[in-house]
């Protein structure tokens, strides 16, 4: 089995543009989930959510348009020849809002096919891609994929882009499931009332170890374990047992190789809704027993992104295990009990060579990677 | 890699079927008829009356191919995945939910169409139905041969522990401006078992070479065309 590296890294959120500006803002504890001003939220809810600034679409076009533009940039060149993931729940979804609102009849860019086309067209990639739609598990598996088509030798290089932007479509369907928080989110926190939503993109270079010296591009971290399963459950809620989840770590450290007692830190799902923070703990202590790792959340200070939403805590992961700390998980000042101890509001020191990523979604699904570091 | 295909289950323009139950091929376009409880389920399902038109074509064409291998039936939960591959996915639901939203700016919007609105739901509904543990995904790509939910499916089967998967197709009509002349409304899913075993009944191998898949060692054209050879050559099982 060849060695996943992640070679570059590239992501724009409501905390700004780039890994490094979106770390230190995690670091720093910021939040920057506020008010919407993207529509009315008046019969809503909620009117919270985590937006990212400056995100205008050109005429007749999507925000995914600016977000890709910039993402692009801030990746640079990638190797010719590399294979294309991408991960999206909606896509185009303010196009398909807007087409129907105005009586016209749906564009052409509201179909995955095309918006793949325009992101392989972008970085000059000639690969046909896919969309994987696993709802916020979408970029999770993504990345297992893509880690697996190296590992197997089927590819040098697989470009993974997770994207997923904020609309009212969907705010008003978590509004209604009543899964909205109507103050800023607090995962983990025994008085959370519900999560709220993000936005983000993100790219991650994917590369053999042989593809990265060539490129000359030392390496981020390493994906070295992958695992998915279906809690079997109910389509919405998730199992409470956590049997799924536990299916997904189980594999994931199978393919890894090691034993739970070598995760150093868990960047867990961390919604903030009663359901999935509750299962996600009861399914970290079933596993981990009497050591549970330090773990955080950072949707506390992104929203929840949806199907970015993985991709996005993989760069934080990959940037925790470099500096050897996690952030902390804003939001979290009471924490479950289950939970005391591990989580906190602030950075964590972490000590280890592994880190535990893991989402969870709608129609069962959950999804874990095992990242490890690289020593400079 | 490879598989052994066990069962074969659809509902198209041709209807709902099973490969055990005919020998003509049932990919083809035309209208399609979103089933009744009562043509997949002969009890009272409580869910199916929620599901949205995509969920239960999805789900209907799942439970034939599952009855078509005789594994509908389950005590424990299995480790066998799905892989859907959609070209429009929701858009369907997406509409209809669009439609409870605009009218009173959101006061009417739907929990229950919203839920269907990702399009890996009805994944959800067959996996909690049948018992399936292993991973649940939709794809969407450019796929005129209506064969990438078998490839990635056998990648499925390679790179991890799950012992089979649903592989397949799943699509509503899509709007008229999006319509296209290849288009094959409806869902049609094979079940990929790990392992060769003919003396279990089913229809044959399925292999994934490169880029090409090949059904009794004969390279696949299309997914009609697998399935009209499936249907040519089932196996009965030994006992």
């Amino acid at each position: 089995m060849k060695s996943v590296v992640i070679s570059k890294m590239a992501c724009v959120t409501a905390l700004g543009e780039g890994p490094q500006n979106l770390w230190q803002g995690l670091l720093d504890g910021r939040s920057a989930i506020a008010p919407l001003q993207h529509f009315s939220t008046e019969n809503y809810v909620s009117s919270l959510a985590a937006g990212i600034k400056d995100l205008d679409p050109p005429r007749d076009g999507s925000r995914l348009d600016p977000l890709l533009e910039k993402l692009a940039v801030q990746l640079g060149a990638i190797p010719s020849g590399t294979r294309l993931l991408l991960a999206s729940t909606k896509g185009e979804i303010d196009r398909f809002e807007a087409s129907r609102r105005k009586g016209e009849p749906l564009p052409e860019s509201v179909l995955f096919e095309t918006l793949i086309q325009k992101i392989a067209r972008r970085f000059g990639l000639s690969d046909d891609g896919m969309n994987i739609n696993a709802a916020c598990a979408s970029s999770t598996i993504a990345l297992a994929r893509g880690a697996a088509l190296i590992a197997s030798g089927q590819a040098e290089s697989v470009l993974v882009y997770a994207a997923d932007i904020l609309s009212e479509f969907v705010f008003s369907g978590f509004s209604a499931l009543q899964a909205l928080s109507p103050v800023a989110c607090k995962p983990f926190d025994q008085h959370r009332q519900g999560l709220n939503l993000g936005e983000a993109g993100v790219v991650l270079l994917l590369t053999n170890e042989e593809m990265a010296q060539r490129q000359q591009q030392p390496a981020l971290a390493r994906i070295v374990g992958w695992g998915a399963a279906n809690d079997a459950h109910h389509v919405t809620a998730p199992a409470r047992d956590g049997c799924g989840l536990i299916l997904a770590c189980q594999a994931a450290l199978q393919k890894a190789e090691i034993d739970s007692g070598e995760i150093a830190a868990i960047n867990a799902h961390g919604t903030g809704t009663l359901y999935n923070d509750a299962m996600e703990l009861t399914a970290f202590n079933q596993l981990f027993a009497e050591s549970l790792p330090p773990l955080h959340g950072i949707k506390g200070s992104l929203g929840h992104c949806l199907g970015a939403a993985g991709a996005l805590e993989v760069v934080v992961a990959a940037q925790a295990l470099q500096e050897q700390r996690i952030p902390g998980t804003v939001g979290c000042e009471d924490p479950e009990e289950t939970a005391r101890g591990q989580v906190s509001t602030a950075c964590q020191q972490i000590a280890g060579d592994y880190l535990l990523c893991t989402n969870s979604g709608f129609g069962g699904i959950n999804a874990a990677l095992i990242l490890q570091g690289v020593k400079s | 890699m490879k598989a052994w295909i066990k069962g074969i289950g659809w509902i198209t323009p041709a209807g709902c079927g099973q490969g055990q139950q005919t020998r003509v091929q049932p990919l083809q376009p035309g209208v399609l008829q979103i089933p009744t409880r009562k043509q997949i389920f002969s009890t009272i399902d409580r869910r199916f009356g929620r599901l949205d038109d995509l969920s239960r074509i999805g789900l209907a064409a799942v439970t034939f191919c599952l009855r078509d291998a005789g594994l509908e039936d389950w005590q424990q939960k299995r480790p066998w995945g799905i892989v859907a591959a959609s070209r429009y996915g929701c858009l369907q639901t997406d509409l209809e939910d669009l439609e409870t939203l605009i009218p009173q700016q959101g006061k009417l919007a739907s929990p229950n169409l919203f839920a269907y609105t990702l399009p890996n739901c009805f994944l959800g509904e067959a996996a909690l139905r049948f018992g399936l543990s292993g991973n649940s995904m939709i794809i969407n790509r450019q796929d005129p041969d209506y064969l990438t939910a078998l490839k990635t499916g056998l990648e499925e089967l390679a790179w991890s522990a799950q012992t089979a998967v649903l592989a397949g197709i799943v699509d509503l009509a899509p709007a008229a401006e999006l319509a296209r002349p290849d288009d094959l409304p409806g869902s049609l899913f094979l079940l990929l078992e790990k392992g060769s075993r003919p003396e279990s009944g089913g229809y044959g191998e399925l292999e994934l070479r490169g880029e090409d898949l090949f059904f009794n060692t004969e390279r696949v054209v299309n997914l009609s065309q697998l399935v009209a050879n499936c249907l040519k050559s089932r196996v009965s099982p030994a006992f």
